[in-house]
């Protein structure tokens, strides 16, 4: 058993070793893209998942910067959505863009800490930032620097200093106070058991 | 205000009153506010497929003119204040015919923070249909519920409103804070 461990462990380091190596970017327009864009903005991570869908990595200082550069090929901007690492203690902004001349898709993350979470806004570039940064303003309470329409937008007041889609909302207890425990899913006696 | 063209006398006068429920029965009017999914149900239910006007109903655009309310599936906070609203424009004898789990308990968004849980502590219903989504059949089957409730009286929920009002209004103020009749729906009906 213990030389079939070790066998595993080799295995698992060499893929390891293989994986360190930059992979080369394909010949295809989704390849030729991330080449042209990481040319102008060395500090960026890029590399293309799959046909139609490119992917890069920025630091959180100079999103902005890159945000400009792609805009030049990327002329849509479908969605700002937020990831919670709760454990890593930091936001994950996901900028979704559509290229409509070459129809190539491309994430653009950035990762900022969780207290105080603040990223300038991408409103001078695309003007429909303001609605998805006014609602990750409000489900997640970053601050975006710029935009001057941020405040209470879809939830409720109570909600809204809650910002109820981070991941230590505490949504069952939220819901106990908010709307009674008359009706209690994990009651033990059954006398009130609906579900 | 809002005074049925019925008179006093005549109401307490039981004589004609299976006529009335018969007539009511025979021709009601829906609100047409789709809440929440159930409201894609909603076009082949009234169209030629199930064509529900074969009943007498018809879907309304004014609460005023409205008998029965459909509570399509799931219902936010926000959209509870527009439904309390809507149901008090519509005169009096009213009906409430909630469609799916949602209503009754939440449904799927038990846990979220955002769907009311029981839709009968802030609204009284007359007939729940259970499951998520029910079929045009199954509403069809609920209206008929609802129609022979109304024949035989059994559909109160009107009265019961009216009768248990400070309990409603106490659980609606205790959801959406004290005052939000003045403050939220001031803003939508300017003549309140």
């Amino acid at each position: 058993m213990a030389v079939n461990d070790n066998k595993v462990e080799n295995k698992v380091e060499t893929v390891e070793k293989a994986e360190e190596k930059k992979p080369e970017l394909p010949n295809t327009k989704e390849g030729r893209l991330v080449k042209e864009l990481l040319e102008k903005a060395p500090y960026a991570e890029g590399s293309v998942r799959r046909e139609k869908r490119i992917e890069f990595k920025v630091p959180a200082e100079r999103i902005h910067e890159f945000l400009e550069l792609a805009s030049e090929r990327f002329e849509m901007l479908m969605q700002i959505s937020v990831v919670d690492w709760l454990k890593e203690n930091q936001f994950e902004l996901v900028y979704q863009l559509w290229s409509v001349s070459e129809s190539v898709h491309a994430f653009v993350r950035t990762r900022v800490p969780r207290e105080n979470a603040e990223v300038p806004t991408a409103m001078d570039i695309w003007p429909v930032a303001e609605t998805y940064e006014r609602e990750a303003h409000e489900f997640f309470g970053i601050n975006f620097k710029g935009n001057p329409r941020l405040g209470p937008f879809i939830l409720e007041p109570r909600e809204y200093e809650k910002h109820p889609l981070r991941k230590d909302f505490n949504t069952l207890s939220y819901v106990k106070t908010i709307y009674g425990d008359d009706f209690d899913r994990y009651d033990e006696s059954k006398t009130n058991y609906v579900i | 205000m809002g005074e049925d063209f019925i008179s006093y006398e005549l109401k307490e006068f039981k004589l004609f009153e299976p006529l009335f429920r018969w007539a009511r029965k025979k021709s009601i009017w829906l609100v047409a506010f789709c809440t929440g999914c159930g409201g894609i149900e909603m076009p082949p239910l009234f169209t030629a497929r199930y064509d529900i006007e074969r009943f007498g109903m018809m879907p309304n655009p004014s609460p005023r003119m409205a008998d029965l309310f459909l509570i399509t599936g799931y219902v936010t906070p926000k959209t509870l204040k527009r439904i309390i609203i809507t149901y008090e424009m519509m005169p009096d004898p009213k009906y409430i015919l909630a469609h799916g789990s949602c209503p009754i308990n939440g449904g799927v968004y038990w846990d979220s923070y955002n769907v009311v849980k029981q839709l009968d502590k802030y609204i009284p219903i007359d007939v729940a249909i259970a499951g998520c989504m029910p079929r045009p059949e199954a509403v069809m089957d609920g209206i008929q519920e609802i129609m022979r409730k109304i024949e035989s009286g059994e559909a109160d929920g009107w009265k019961r409103y009216r009768e248990n009002y400070e309990w409603y209004r106490k659980n609606q103020d205790e959801l959406f804070g004290e005052g939000w009749r003045e403050k939220d729906a001031k803003r939508w009906l300017a003549w309140l």
